[in-house]
Formats: C-alpha cells, structure tokens, sequence
C-alpha cells in the first residue's frame, strides 16, 4: 500500500507546472511497506511483527528531505530525562540545532512511545527560559558574573568555611538527573573535600524502598522489569500511579491486560492508573501495612502461601504470620476503611493468577513507616513465592531518570557508590579505584570519626542549618550549601526552608534552571531574620542533552546517551563544573587521578564521560555496574531492534560497528552484570531467578547478613539454587577463603590469584573471584534465603504506627508512632513527642482533611524544567486541589474558584479548586510540581531576569509537616492534615 | 488508495497528552492553538472513566469544508482535509460546524480577529510542494510525504492512537477487542464518517459476530 | 483462565437480545452497565453525544466537549450534531430561500418599474422649498445607508461569494476579496450600529402611529387613491420600525456576538450557530426590505431623492406625499424652515 502520494483531489486546481512537479516529487518520496506501517502504528508489542526498521541512515535522508536539504543533518540517540522508564529518542540535529525528535520504535522499552514529557524534549534544545550565564545575588537581585569571578568565589567561600567550621559545615545537595559518571564522580568530589554530608533524590524517593527491599533479600532495586510484567497473570498497584509517573510501563501492562492480566490497584484516590483497573480499592492514605497484612490474612487462611517456596528461601515467616493473623477483616476496615470482600477478593486474585507482581511507588515510600509498607509489600510476595519469577517479582518503579544509578553509584550520605558503605574497607577500595592515597583522602575530613560516620539527609539539611549546634551530631552547623541539580520545593516544611536560606553563609546552584532556588532565596519574607553575609550563587549547568553518559532505568538496564548538542549560552556540563572547582579546592589532579581528559565547551578540559564510565567498572563489584562497558553499552543502543521486547534478550546478532556479538545479553546489560566485560555476563533481567544459569542473568537471595540466627539457618535450603550452580544448596558469600575451601582457587589465573588474596568478590579488582563462582555456576553474592523479618530495624516485622498528623486520634491510642530519636543521621527526630502534642491540641479538628500530594503526567519533580516548557506548561497553567464534591459543597466551595488550604504550619496555599470525586470526602490532593507563589504571592519578582518559568504556582511543600522515616529519613508528605475554605479577596 | 483515520482505543488511553506534545513539537503549533486535545468523560468516577484523545478526524463530508466561505479545504487522496492558509479569512465558520472542535485559531477573534485557521493536517501538510520551508511555516511537518505517519499516534504512549488506514487500523484494533473481549466502539467513527468503521473488511468472527456494536452509542 | 474466553465470543455487547433493552437500561451509568454487560461502554458514549463538558486540563472554552450538543433547528427533519445541523441550515435554507428571496425581491422591483414606471408628482413644483431633513438629520442617514450598503454587499459576498463570484474571480483573487470584505463588515458593523441609533434617536417621535397610517396603508400607499400621510408615511413608518430599528437591532445584536464583544458573554460554538442563524434571516430580510427603500428613494418616486440629497422639497411633492405634514407646516405648526443654513437657502426662494 502507498501512503506518501499527496492527493490533488480538492477544488484546487494547481498549475499545470506545479503539479507535474509535485507529481515526480511524490514518485521520488519513500513509501512505506505493510510492516512498517504496522510497526508505527505501534503494534510491535508481542504480536508477532518482525522487528525490522528503517536504518538510522535511511532515516537522516527521511529527514534530509523534509529540511532545507541543505543542512548537515545528523541523528543522535538518546534517552528522555524525566522518569525511569528510560524511553529512547532520535534527536534529529542540523547544523548544530536540534531540528526534530522522532521515536525509536526499535527501543524493547518504550517501543517509540513517550508521555507527554518525552515528547516535548526538543523543547530542551531551547531552553528559551534557562540561566543563561552566571549570576550572584546582590542587594536581592541577581547580577550576571563571569564564570571566572563565579568560580573563583565560590571556591574562596568553600574553602573559608572549610577552614572556619570544618568540612562538615557544607551540605551537598546532588542530583539524580545526573549520569552515572557525573554521580560518581560528586561523591568523589565531596569526598575530596572532606564531608559525606551528600544527598540527593533518592532519599525523598525511593530510601525506604532501597533500604526496605535490600534488607529483606539483598538488592534494593525493582527485581523485575517493565517488559516482564507482560508475562504476570496479576497486577497489584499499591501507591503508583504509573499512569501519570511512569506512563509508557503502561503500555506493558495495558497490552498484558489484554492477553488476560487481572489488574488491581490500591489508591486513596482514583487515578488514572486506577481507572484501567479490573479492581479498584480506595483505602486510608498511609494504612497499607493493615491494607497489605489484611491481603495475607486471607492467603494464609485459606492455604495459597507457597509452603515450599517459604521454607526453602524465606527466613522469619512464622514471626509475621502472627503478627499478619492479628490483622482480622475488621481490623482492617477499621484501620484502611477497605471491607473484607475487596480484600478477600485481591487476595485471591494475586494467589490464583500466578505469577503475580506487585508495584509500588511513593505511596508507599513516603511515610513515617514507609520502611515497614515496603516490607510488607515485600512479604506478600513472598508468601505468594513471587519473588525470583518472571512475572512476579516487585517493580518497584524509581523515579528520576537516573535516581537508580545515582542511588547504585552517586552521592549517597552513608555510602560510597556500589553501596561500600563508609567503613575502613570502602574507603581503601575506592581509594584505589580512584587512583589516590587512602591517607590523603582520610586527611581531607575532620577526623577518621566523621569520614565513617554517615552525613546528613536532604530532608532534613534545613534542621542541619537551624537546629541548635549542642543538639546536632556533628562540630558545626550547616553553613553552606550546594544545590547540585535538585529543587527546594520538593523538599518538605517548606516555611523552615526559607528561614534556613535566609540564615546561610553560603549558598550555590548548579542547574541549567537553578531559578526555584534562586527565587526563593532572593524573595523578602516580612519579619525574618537574613543573614547580611549570606553569599548566594547561580552556575548554568548543561543537561544531559549536552553531554554524553550512561543512565540506569528502572528496571536496572544501562542506556549510553549521545550527546545531541553543544552546552547551551554559557553553560558548562557538570563534571567540568567539578573538575574546574576541584581544581580551585586543591585537589583537581586527585579528582581525575585515572581519568582521561578531553577538551568540552571552548576548548577547556573534561572529564571524558567513557572513561569516567570505566572507572565505575573497576570498582562497582557489588551490584555488578562492572561487565557495562562503555562499548558493550554503545552496541546495545544502535542495535536495540535485536533485543526482544518481552525478555529484553538478544535474540542473535553482532554489531555491525565493533562486530561485538550482543547474543544472550539482556537489552542494557541490566545490573547486576559481574565480572569485566570480557567475561560477557548478559547482565540480569530477573532479580534472584533460580529458573536461569547465573551466567545467563539467574539468581538468588543475597547471603548478606550472615549463615544463620539466633541458631536457624539463614543460607537457602538444599535443592534451592540457581539452574547449574554447582552448589545444589545455600552457600555464603564467596571469597578468597571460600574459594580455597572449595578448591576452586587454582580456577583463578597467576595474575587474578595476586589481585584475590585477602579479598572478597566485591573487592577483589581483578574480578577472578567473580568469575570463578560463576563458571561454577554460582552466585558471587552467596545464596541465602530472604528475610521476611529484619532484625536490624526498628519494627524488625513491619507494624503499622499512624501518622504523626492525622485525623484518627482514636487509633493513634491503638497504633502509636516510634519514640522519639536523639541522634539519627546526625540529628535528632522526633516521633512520639509530635505525635501527642497533636492530639492533645485536637489539631485533627482544625485540620479534618487529609492532604496528600503526588504528580501530574505533564511535570517532573520541581518542575522547574517542566513549567518552562511551554507546550508542557499550556496544559496544566496553575495548581489546584483536588476535593471531593461533598467536601466542597460543606464548604461552599465551587469548582474552579480559589480556596486556601492550610495547614498546622501556618502555612495558606493559595491554589484552584478541582471539585472531583477522584478523592473521597476525607482526602484532598495537591500535585508538587509547581513553585514561584508564596502564600498566595506570585514572586515573580525575584527570579533572575529570563529565567521564569512561564507557569507557576504554589508550592504543596511550603504547607507539609514534619515526619521522617526511622531507617532512612525520609520525609512523610503522602500523609498530612489540612483544612480548606473558601478565598476571600 | 488508503483512506487515512484515527482511531482512539478509551481502553487504552490514560490521559498522558503525549499526542498532543508530540504534535505541538513537531509543527511547531503556537501555544493557545491546540491540534489534538485529550478530555476525560466521568472524571474520578469510579468505573465510569474514559479518556479520549481527539482531533480533526478527517470526516467524510466534513461540514467545515461545506462552510468555508472561501472554500479552502481539500481532501487528498487518502481522505485527508486539509486546507489552504492563502485564502482563509478566518471567519471562524469550521469552527462552528466541526462537530470536534478540531480548528483552532492564534487569537481569540475579537471583531473576527482570529488569524488563520489552523488545524491538524494528519501530519500531511498543506498546498505547498511537499517539505518546503513555505508548507513546515504554515502547516507544520508533512510526515506522510516522508513516508511516516501521524506523529502523535506513533507516540502515543500506550498506542491507544492509531493513525493510518483506516482498514489497516480497524484490523489493529479488532485484533486488540478479541483479545480483550471489550471496548469495542470506535470513538467518533459514526459521526466522522457517517458509519460503522471498516464494514467490508472481512474480518475474524469479530466483525460478523456483531458489526453493529462496532458504532459508538449504540443504546 | 477467565480471560481466554473472549477469543471465541469477542464482542458482549451482542450477546443480550436488544429486547431486554427497556428504559431503564437507557438510564444506567456506565458502572452498572459495565457491571452487567462487561465490556459494553455504550452510557459513555451517550454522555459523549450529548456534547457535555467533560475534564480536559486545557483552559480553553469547550476544550472538554468532543462531539457537539444535538441540534434542531427549525423545520430540520432530526436532531445532529449542532454544527452539522447548523451547517446544513446555513448552507440549505438560509442560503437557498435567503437568495431566492433577494432575487425575487429584485425582480418584484423591476417588474414594478417597468409597470408602474417612476411615481412622478402630479403638480408642478412651486419652487418653494421646505427643509424636510437638515444636514446633521442628513448625515446620519448616509452614514447608516452607506454602512448599511457596505455590510450588506461585504456580508453577502462570505454568503453567496463562493457560488456566485468565485467562479468567476479564482480562489485566490476571491479569497483576498473575501478576507477584505470580512474585515470591512467586522469594523464597519458597529458604526451602523451607532448610526442607527442616533438615526432612531432624530426621528422616533415623527414615526409614532398616527391618524392616517392605517387609511395608507388601505390604500395601498397611494395605489389605490390619495393616501393622507404625515411627515412620514406608514410605509416609512414600517421601514423605521421593523427594517431600521427592529431588524437593524436584531442584526447589530446577533453581529456584536459574532464579533465576540459583548462582555462576560461565553462564546460557545452553539452561541455562534445561533447568532449567525439570526443574523442570516434578520440580513437577509432588512436588506430584502432595503432594496425597496432604496427604490423609492431613487427612482421610484420623482423628488424623494433630493430630499435625502438637498434636503429640501417642493411644497407641490409635500402636499402630494405628506399632507398631513404640509399642512402642518402651514399652520405654522412645524417651522418651514428649522435651521440657520435652512434659512440662507430657503429665504431668496421666498423671494422669489
Ligand atoms: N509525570 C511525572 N512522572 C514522574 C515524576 C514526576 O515528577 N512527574 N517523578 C518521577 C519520580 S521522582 C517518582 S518517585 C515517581 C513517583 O511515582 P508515583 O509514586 O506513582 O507518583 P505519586 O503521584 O507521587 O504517588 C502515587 C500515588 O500514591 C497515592 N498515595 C497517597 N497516599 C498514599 C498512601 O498512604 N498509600 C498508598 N498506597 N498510596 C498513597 C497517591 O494518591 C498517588 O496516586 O514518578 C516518576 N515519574
Ligand atoms: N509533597 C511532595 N513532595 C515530594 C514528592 C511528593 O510526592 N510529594 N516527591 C518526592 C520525590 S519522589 C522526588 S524524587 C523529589 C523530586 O524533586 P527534585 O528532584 O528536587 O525535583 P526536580 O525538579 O526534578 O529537580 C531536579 C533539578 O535538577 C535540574 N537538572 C536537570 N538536569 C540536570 C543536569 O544535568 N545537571 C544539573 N546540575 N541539574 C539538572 C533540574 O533543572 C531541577 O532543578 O520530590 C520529592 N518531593
Ligand atoms: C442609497 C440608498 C438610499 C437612498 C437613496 C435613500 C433615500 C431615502 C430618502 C429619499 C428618504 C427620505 C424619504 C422621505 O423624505 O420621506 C429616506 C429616508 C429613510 N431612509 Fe433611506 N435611502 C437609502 C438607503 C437607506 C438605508 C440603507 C437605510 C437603512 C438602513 C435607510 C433608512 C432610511 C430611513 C429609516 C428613512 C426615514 C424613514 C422614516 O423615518 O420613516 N435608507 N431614504
Ligand atoms: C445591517 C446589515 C447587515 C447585513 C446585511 C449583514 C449581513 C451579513 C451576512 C450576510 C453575513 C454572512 C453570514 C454567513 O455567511 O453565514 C454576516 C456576517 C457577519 N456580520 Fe453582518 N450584517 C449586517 C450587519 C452587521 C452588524 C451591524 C454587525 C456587527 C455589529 C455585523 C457583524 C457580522 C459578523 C461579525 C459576521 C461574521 C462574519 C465574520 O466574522 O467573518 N453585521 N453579516
Ligand atoms: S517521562 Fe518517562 S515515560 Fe515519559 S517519555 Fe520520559 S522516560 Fe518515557
Ligand atoms: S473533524 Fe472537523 S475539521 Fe476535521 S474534517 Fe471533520 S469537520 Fe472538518
Ligand atoms: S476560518 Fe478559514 S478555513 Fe475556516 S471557514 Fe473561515 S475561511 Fe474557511
Ligand atoms: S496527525 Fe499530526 S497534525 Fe494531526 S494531531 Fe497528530 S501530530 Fe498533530
Ligand atoms: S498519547 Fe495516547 S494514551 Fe496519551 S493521551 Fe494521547 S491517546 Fe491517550
Ligand atoms: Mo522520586
């Protein structure tokens, strides 16, 4: 079938010249074939269509043809900067200007599709309301500065304070929108300067999660993949709604539905997501581990636990079935408002469609409690034995585009990358990945003490500034603080915020739209307090579409970046952002000891991305970032038609560039991917599946806390272990002694036998280890069983404990909060205290709403990059609240006016009502994208001049309260009290 | 010849406004000008929700072609109406008659102030000669020239959009029904095209089973 | 496994014989209807069809309607959606009885002239002038005449244009003609607005109904014997009323909304298929009615014209007309003369 020819059948009448030259010039325009066709209507997935594309060549001429034709066209693949999903996109170049965006249908991720975010990137290549050039505050407006004055200042001041209050005395604020080479070379950065207080995302994110899931069986990652939940049977959703924040996964899930995938979603609010549900449940914002042991009631009452399943691979089991069998049907209702017939209902649905999985977001995650619903989500699945199983597992869906790799490799506060932590031990081994004296490095900090002891949080850096210096776990306050690519409004308590920026020394942005710092810096709060010393700057960073570099999806697969153009006005990337303040600091040579200099913007040295990659190869053994060599990477992205969509497995073929043979490998070498690279593992597209060889992505649980407990085995079973593994029972972890024992250390080759001696599989930089346990079919991890209960934490069985702010004071007497905390990460945190106070001031009287906050499919985090796009920003132009219609109308509230909704922190947001029975009467909803309104202020006034974004509003986070996770910190702003009214003018 | 159509699967769409970002990005449409817009029926309603995405469907007889004053619409070969900036007035007229919504105008027609209309071209162009700078400024990208389709159907990010010929698009979403059992009704073909989608197509035990639920609103 | 089945029996909306489908189906929501007949979504897509407003973030107005509300206007067989319906008034009826109408009008004119020929005045003229319209009363009346004229041949030309002169200018020739001729009418619309209330404010007192009107119009205006009149006949007196202010209104009210200026007015799509409807009969009819005004004003009637032009006239064509009024004028009771520049032109006459 011809689709191209242009038709003339209209009353218009063209020329005779004319339409004989458009005539030729449609016989001379490509058609297009069946497949094809098929293809771009988006029927690749899993029906059967043969995976053949346009050549990226083919396609240049495609746009050739469509330019002036005189131009030089290139196309650059890269990956959308805004979720994890990691959808891919051709960016079509001419001269420099990034022209067009066509969709990779041959990507197994995305299949060409994007949400709306994806499809507006282009608009990156503008960035008509970035910061342009550098720009310091003075007298309450910002100036434009040389990068020269800009670095040499704020490296004086950093080095002042350094000198004056220590190095602990600056905060680091880093970015999961950075690459994996970026992250990793931050900690490096911060660890260079002498302090762990680093943060970024991830700690408001996913901490609970990451912390939760790595505790209960080894890896805190999503254990399975977007594509892999083609093949689940059952679909639970608890707290994602994916939909809006992970759009394109739903193309996975929608097209699984239709092959017969029962989908259950589990939501104070009707979402979208829920509204492709065969079984939605409406519940109590923050009661999913009453909603979740109500759900394992019923599997365990009525014997659809996986009895062998438990006994080979799960530790603690028998603790949570009591625990599980106290939450009765009305205990449950009680607690989640959820009646048993819907619970019992989900129940069956998971246990009698096998392999079900379970998805969850920052529903869950942003509690008080959110370790304990992650665990709890986790304990389901593994009474259902769905852990370790393609279509099951838990996809846990990340969040920023990077925040897997940044949380695996970047600047985490109480870790090195690959997840070392901060003893003795990481620290040498990094010091030798990176090339410099463990000494040099120790010298840098304040003391041996505070190198090894984790930093502050991003959540709570605010209280690091503010709190009382005899109160805080460290010499001094928070003094300084870099904002190297993360939002403030995203943070919560929004009103302390501002007074801890006012009381600053020193405060620095590094962002290509640093301007929701910059606002709110600059903006005069009536009676406050401001530091007259306080030094605030703005540095324009590039995007990740001004750079090259590797990225980690959710589903743990790497995707290599081109970069599509030059850094935009005067920004820089950010590792020559770093490399070029290192080298102010005094330790620019260490930062790049083993790394390959090559000339970026203006001719002025970098760090080159690739060999900042390597770098993270030498070193990250533990979650295997080690076989994803920047060549392997590349391959995987031009030949991305080979992999399949629903295993992500190449199905044969070489590179036709490097003749690289991609077979068996798994589409981005999804980590864990052991060994070098040249070893080959296929990386893992399956967390812990004992159904594939190790050598093929198989697994197991992680022996990582030990053999056994209190006298019961931790190790796995006998019979339990991966296809071939050569140990047909539990095993620890391996190392040098463990490898001796088994007489499998003659496997290890002269020079891996040098590298081995004294180490383990994650320190052993030859990767001999590794290498070894795997040909014998093992994995270098061990292979132990999961614990359903972790001793280690505050509830070692999840229990649930209400919120600090709710509207249930009858069950805070029954599910009381933890005691409070003196000295957690530094500072000290409070539970119980708050918790009485509230009730006692009958606060939930004042404040009878539930607010609860989340996303918008057209904005990202902060939304500062988002609200400046302006074909994103034409479709959400101001915040609201969503309330139900009962609420409302108590209220007088109509749809569509003004209201104020307060909170206990004095806060009054002045936002739009959206009248919806999206929420029920109990619940109301504000998205946290929006910033640049002060209590019902627009500040337009103090951004830096051309860098407003064109929509903005009130933030949700100047009105949340206090509440913070008791493993990980983070902050609760799923689950807060508010009261709405009517605006008067 | 192909006869070009858009289907949108409610059973699939989740309100993402990919297709109407893709479509802003790719012709450059001004903002205020919405080609393709996305509306949600029973909004939060508990089992009633359906999110539709909607644009110029091309009608058969399309009522904006009749009212043009200045006729300046055309039907290509494919079925696509598409219209000629030169000699709009921008009276507004389609506007009024489109049963869709589909034209759009730059200004907000004070004194019949509008601009020229502007419209989804199904990614086809205008008069101009295919790919020029004259036909990318007044109408956007001409995808279908370069052999492509629709660029918001082929972002859409659940493929619930289809854009393409029509009887290769009713098979897509006939095959999609039979596997799901549900959500059978093409939105917008009965008013569009005056009837049920595809009647000739011989089609697995589908279409004959019960062509007549194939039409939206049937009871 | 339940969701194997449907391979075999796709479509469930087929499987209830349509017997069962009494009223109360009709008033299911989609949840019941989904909860009884999985898969049916037919309450959605009535809810469509009835052109509600549903969510759409858009701001813009009618963003989240997808079809148009049904429409009948009158005398249309069945309800479609309003812009097929308004389409297929406009372009059917309205254009069709609205072009006949004109031609038959221009037609009746002729024939009367060519039967009737040029009323002439009976009596010589006396050479004595009375100032029937001063030249501000003047003014006004080519202002609204000329605006008049202005919208009606621009207005018609987007009507008819497409079938009567676009074959014969081109597309693009007619295209640029239409674009000027819209702009002119959107402009030149409210000054025939503004005239026509001045005009209206001038002249309303000399057109209340008055002794002799009904007589007139017996007569037929003079067809059938003398008809007494005052300073205007009860023919004027119905072009004032019903053509200028009634019409007139009608047709700058319904323009005003077309041109999307009236305050806090919601201009939905329906408001505008209304407004055109109205404004399209109401054109059609004062411009039917015009052509015969402008008949008589020129070369209908011997000596009206020069009123409008001079504004003077003869005593002989008053006394013949308006009677009534001369011999008001007579008494004394309305002055011969009424203004300053009258009585320049009127005194040397007088000398005569
Ligand atoms: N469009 C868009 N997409 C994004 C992002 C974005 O900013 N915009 N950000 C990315 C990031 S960083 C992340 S982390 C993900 C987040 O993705 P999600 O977590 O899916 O998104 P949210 O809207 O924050 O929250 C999900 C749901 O949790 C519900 N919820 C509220 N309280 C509770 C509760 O107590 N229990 C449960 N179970 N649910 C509750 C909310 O009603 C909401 O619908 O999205 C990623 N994708
Ligand atoms: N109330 C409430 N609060 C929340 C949440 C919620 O659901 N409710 N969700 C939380 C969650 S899950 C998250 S992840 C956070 C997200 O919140 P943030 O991560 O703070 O939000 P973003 O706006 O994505 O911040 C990223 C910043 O990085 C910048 N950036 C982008 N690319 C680059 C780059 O290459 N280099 C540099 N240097 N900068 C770059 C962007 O311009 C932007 O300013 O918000 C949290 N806050
Ligand atoms: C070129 C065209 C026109 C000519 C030659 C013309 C001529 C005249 C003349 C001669 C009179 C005076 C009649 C008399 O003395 O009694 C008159 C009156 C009047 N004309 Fe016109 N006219 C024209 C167009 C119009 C138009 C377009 C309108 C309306 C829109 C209009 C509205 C009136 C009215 C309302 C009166 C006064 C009648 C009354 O008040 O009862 N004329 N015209
Ligand atoms: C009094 C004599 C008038 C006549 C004979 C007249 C006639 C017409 C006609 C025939 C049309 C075209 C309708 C169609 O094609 O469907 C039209 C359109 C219109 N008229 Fe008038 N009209 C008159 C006065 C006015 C006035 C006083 C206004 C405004 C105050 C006005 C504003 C409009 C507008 C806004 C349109 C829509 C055209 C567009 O915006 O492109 N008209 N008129
Ligand atoms: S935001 Fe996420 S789902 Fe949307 S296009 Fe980007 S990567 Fe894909
Ligand atoms: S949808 Fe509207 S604009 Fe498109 S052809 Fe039909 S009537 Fe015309
Ligand atoms: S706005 Fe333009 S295209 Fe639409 S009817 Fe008027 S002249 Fe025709
Ligand atoms: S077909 Fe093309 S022009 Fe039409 S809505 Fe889609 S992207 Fe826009
Ligand atoms: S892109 Fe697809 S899923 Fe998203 S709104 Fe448009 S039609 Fe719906
Ligand atoms: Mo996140």
């Amino acid at each position: 079938m011809q689709l191209t020819r242009k038709g003339h059948s209209g009353q218009r009448t063209p020329s005779r010249f004319s339409s004989s030259l458009s005539d030729t010039l449609s016989r001379a325009l490509p058609t297009m074939d069946r497949r094809t066709f098929l293809k771009r209507s988006g029927i690749g997935v899993g029906a059967g269509i043969a995976a053949s594309q346009l050549s990226l060549i083919k396609r240049a001429n495609a746009s050739a043809a469509a330019g002036d034709g005189k131009g030089k066209i290139e196309v650059k693949r890269t990956v959308c900067t805004h979720c994890s999903v990691g959808c891919a996109v051709d960016a079509v170049v001419e001269n420099g200007v990034w022209v067009r965006q066509e969709p990779v249908f041959d990507s197994p991720i995305n299949l060409g599709a994007h949400c709306a975010k994806g499809a507006a990137l282009r608009e990156h290549g503008h960035g008509e309301y970035r910061l342009k050039y550098p720009m310091k505050l003075v007298n309450g407006k910002y100036q434009r500065i040389s990068w020269d004055v800009a670095l040499k200042e704020v490296s004086e001041k950093l080095l002042a304070l350094r000198k004056e209050s220590g190095p602990d005395s600056v905060f680091f604020v880093g970015s999961s929108k950075h690459n994996n080479e970026q992250s990793q070379m931050l900690r490096k950065f911060v660890s260079f300067f002498g302090t762990n207080n680093c943060d970024h995302q991830a700690r408001i994110c996913h901490s609970t999660t990451v912390a939760g899931v790595a505790n209960t069986w080894g890896y805190g990652a999503m254990t399975n993949s977007y594509n892999d939940m083609q093949n689940a049977k059952a679909a639970l959703y608890i707290g994602s709604n994916a939909a809006e924040a992970h759009p394109v996964s739903m193309l996975h899930m929608l097209h699984a539905k239709e092959n017969g995938t029962k989908m259950i979603v589990c939501d104070p609010r009707f979402t979208r997501t829920a509204a492709k549900a065969d079984q939605y449940i409406r519940f109590r914002s923050g009661s999913d581990v009453a909603l979740l042991f109500g759900i394992a009631y019923h599997i365990f009452k009525n014997g659809w636990e996986d009895k062998k399943y438990i006994n080979d691979r799960v530790y603690g089991m028998d603790k949570v079935r009591e625990e599980v069998m106290k939450w009765t049907p009305e205990k449950v209702e009680e607690v989640s408002g959820v009646p048993e017939a819907e619970v019992f209902k989900a129940a069956e649905t998971m246990a009698k469609n096998r392999p079900s999985t379970i998805v969850w977001c920052m529903g869950q995650t942003q509690h008080t409690i959110g370790n304990a619903m992650v665990r709890a989500s986790c304990i389901v699945q593994l009474i259902l034995g769905n852990v370790g199983v393609s279509g099951g597992g838990t996809n846990i869906f990340r969040g920023h585009d990077n925040v897997q790799g940044a949380t695996d490799v970047g600047p985490n506060p109480d870790s090195l990358p690959g997840y070392y932590g901060l003893a003795t031990g990481a620290w040498k081994h990094w010091s030798t990945v990176w090339g410099v004296d463990y000494e040099w490095v120790k010298k840098q900090f304040a003391s041996q003490a505070m190198m090894e002891k984790s930093g502050t949080t991003v959540s709570r850096w605010v209280d690091a500034v503010l709190e009382k210096n005899e109160y805080i776990d460290q010499d001094s306050n928070v003094k300084g603080v870099v904002f190297w690519g993360h939002a403030p409004n995203s943070q919560t308590r929004g009103l302390d915020m501002k007074k801890a920026l006012d009381k600053l020394d020193l405060l620095v942005v590094i962002d290509p739209y640093p301007s929701a710092t910059a606002a709110m810096a600059a903006m005069q709060v009536d009676g406050q307090e401001l530091n007259p010393n306080r030094a605030v700057y703005l540095l324009p960073a590039a995007t990740q579409f001004e750079t090259s570099g590797s990225v980690t999806a959710s589903n743990r697969s790497l995707q290599w970046r081109e970069k599509v153009i030059e850094p935009l006005f005067e920004s820089r990337t950010d590792h020559m952002i770093m490399y070029q303040l290192a080298e102010k600091l005094g330790f620019g040579k260490e930062l790049v000891a083993k790394i390959k200099l090559v000339p970026g913007k203006g001719g002025m040295m970098e760090p080159e991305p690739e060999s900042m990659l390597e770098e993270i190869n030498r070193g990250t053994w533990t979650i295997g970032y080690t076989g994803q060599s920047p060549a392997r990477l590349k391959a995987h992205m031009r030949n991305m038609h080979m992999f399949d969509v629903k295993t992500l497995k190449c199905k044969g073929g070489k590179d036709p560039v490097t003749g690289y043979d991609m077979t068996g490998d798994y589409f981005g070498l999804p980590w864990p991917c052991y060994g070098t690279a040249a070893i080959k593992h296929p990386g893992s597209p399956n967390l812990y599946d004992t159904s594939k060889h190790v050598m093929d992505g198989g697994g197991n649980f992680r022996a990582n806390f030990g053999v056994e407990k209190d006298g019961v085995n931790l190790l796995a079973e006998d019979g339990s272990h991966s296809l071939g593994a050569e140990i047909t029972t539990g095993y620890p972890e391996f190392d040098h002694i463990l490898l001796k024992k088994l007489g499998w250390w003659d496997d290890l080759t002269e020079a891996e036998k040098k590298a081995a001696e004294g180490k383990n599989w994650k320190t052993d930089l030859s990767g001999g280890i590794q290498r070894v346990a795997m040909k014998h079919g093992c994995h270098p991890f061990g292979n132990a069983k999961a614990r359903a209960v972790v001793w280690n934490f505050p509830d070692p069985v999840p229990l649930h404990r209400e919120p600090l702010y709710g509207t249930r004071p009858d069950l805070v007497a029954k599910y009381p909060t933890h005691d409070d905390k003196k000295a957690f990460w530094r500072l000290p945190t409070l539970y119980k205290s708050v918790q009485q106070k509230n009730v006692e001031n009958k606060l939930y009287e004042k404040f009878p709403i539930i607010l609860t906050s989340g996303r918008l499919v057209e904005y990202e985090g902060g939304g500062e990059e988002t609200r400046s796009n302006p074909w994103l920003a034409e479709l959400q132009q101001e915040n609201f609240v969503e309330i139900n219609p009962k609420a409302a109308s108590d209220r007088g509230i109509r749809n569509g006016e003004y209201v104020i909704v307060s909170t206990p922190t004095g806060a009054r947001l002045k936002v739009r009502a959206l009248v919806t029975p999206r929420v029920g009467p109990d619940t109301a909803f504000i998205p946290f994208h929006f910033s640049g309104w002060w209590q019902g202020k627009d500040m337009k006034d103090a951004y830096p001049e051309g860098a407003m974004p064109v929509v903005r509003g009130e933030a949700v986070n100047t009105a949340t309260t206090y509440g913070y996770d008791s493993v990980t910190m983070m902050q609760e702003t799923k689950t807060t009290i508010c009261n709405i009214e009517r605006f008067a003018a | 010849m192909a006869r070009m159509k858009f289907i949108c699967d409610t059973e699939r769409c989740i309100e993402c406004n990919s297709c109407a970002t893709a479509c802003k990005n790719e012709h450059e449409v001004p903002w205020g000008v919405n080609r393709r817009r996305v509306v949600t029926v029973n909004d939060g309603v508990i089992g009633q929700e359906k999110t539709i995405s909607v644009a110029c469907m091309h009608c058969s007889d399309a009522p904006c072609m009749a009212v043009c004053p200045v006729d300046c619409f055309y039907r290509t070969d494919e079925g696509v109406v598409l219209h000629n900036k030169d000699t709009c007035i921008g009276c507004g007229y389609c506007s009024y008659a489109c049963p869709f919504g589909a034209p759009q105008f730059p200004s907000n027609g004070t004194f019949g102030l509008r601009g020229k209309m502007d419209k989804c071209t199904f990614c086809a162009g205008g008069p101009e000669e295919n790919g020029s700078k004259a036909e990318f400024e007044k109408y956007g990208r001409n995808r279908l020239a370069e052999g492509k389709l629709p660029l918001c159907a082929e972002m859409c990010s659940t493929k619930a959009l289809l854009g393409g010929d029509g009887d290769a698009i009713a098979d897509i979403f006939r095959s999609r029904v039979m596997r799901r059992g549900k959500g059978s009704e093409v939105w917008g073909w009965g008013t569009a095209y005056g009837k049920s989608p595809n009647p000739n197509a011989t089609a697995p035990a589908a279409a004959t089973a019960a062509p007549a639920s194939f039409t939206e609103g049937k009871k | 496994q339940e969701a194997a089945k449907p391979a075999a029996q796709p479509i469930p909306a087929a499987a209830p014989a349509p017997a069962v489908e009494s009223v109360d189906i009709m008033k299911q929501n989609q949840a019941e209807r989904s909860r009884d007949q999985p898969g049916n979504n037919a309450p959605v897509w009535r809810a469509v069809k009835e052109g509600q407003q549903h969510y759409s973030s858009l701001p813009a107005p009618e963003a989240g309607v997808l079809i148009q509300a049904k429409e009948q206007f009158p005398g249309q067989a069945r309800a479609t959606s309003a812009g097929e319906a308004w389409r297929q008034y406009r372009n059917g009826p309205l254009t069709s009885y609205g072009g006949w109408l004109l031609i038959l009008a221009v037609l009746g004119i002729a024939a009367v002239y060519l039967l009737r020929g040029q009323i002439k005045l009976n009596a010589p003229r006396t050479g004595r002038l009375i100032e029937r319209f001063t030249s501000l009363e003047r003014v006004t009346h080519w202002t609204m005449a000329l605006s008049f004229l202005a919208l009606a041949l621009t207005g018609l030309t987007m009507l008819f244009g497409k079938h009567v002169l676009m074959p014969l200018f081109g597309h693009t020739l007619f295209g640029w003609l239409a674009y000027a001729c819209k702009n002119v009418h959107n402009f030149v619309g409210p000054l025939f607005t503004a005239s026509v209330i001045v005009f209206f404010v001038m002249f309303v007192r000399d057109n209340l109904p008055g002794k002799g009107d009904l007589d007139w119009l017996k007569k037929l205006g003079g067809a059938r014997g003398h008809a007494s009149a005052g300073r205007f006949n009860a023919g004027e007196k119905i072009w004032f009323w019903g053509g200028v202010t009634v019409l007139g209104l009608i047709v700058s009210g319904s323009g005003f909304v077309l041109d999307k200026i009236v305050p806090n007015l919601e201009y939905t799509r329906a408001l505008m298929q209304y407004a055109n409807v109205i404004h399209l009969v109401a054109a059609v009819l004062v411009f039917a009615m015009s052509l015969a005004h402008i008949y008589i004003g020129t070369i209908g009637m011997e000596g009206a014209y020069d009123a409008m032009r001079t504004g003077y006239v003869d005593d002989a064509w008053a006394k013949e007309h308006h009677d009534l009024w001369y011999e008001q004028i007579e008494k004394g009771e309305i002055p011969r003369v009424r203004t300053a520049e009258g009585a320049k032109v009127i005194q040397p006459a007088k000398a005569v």
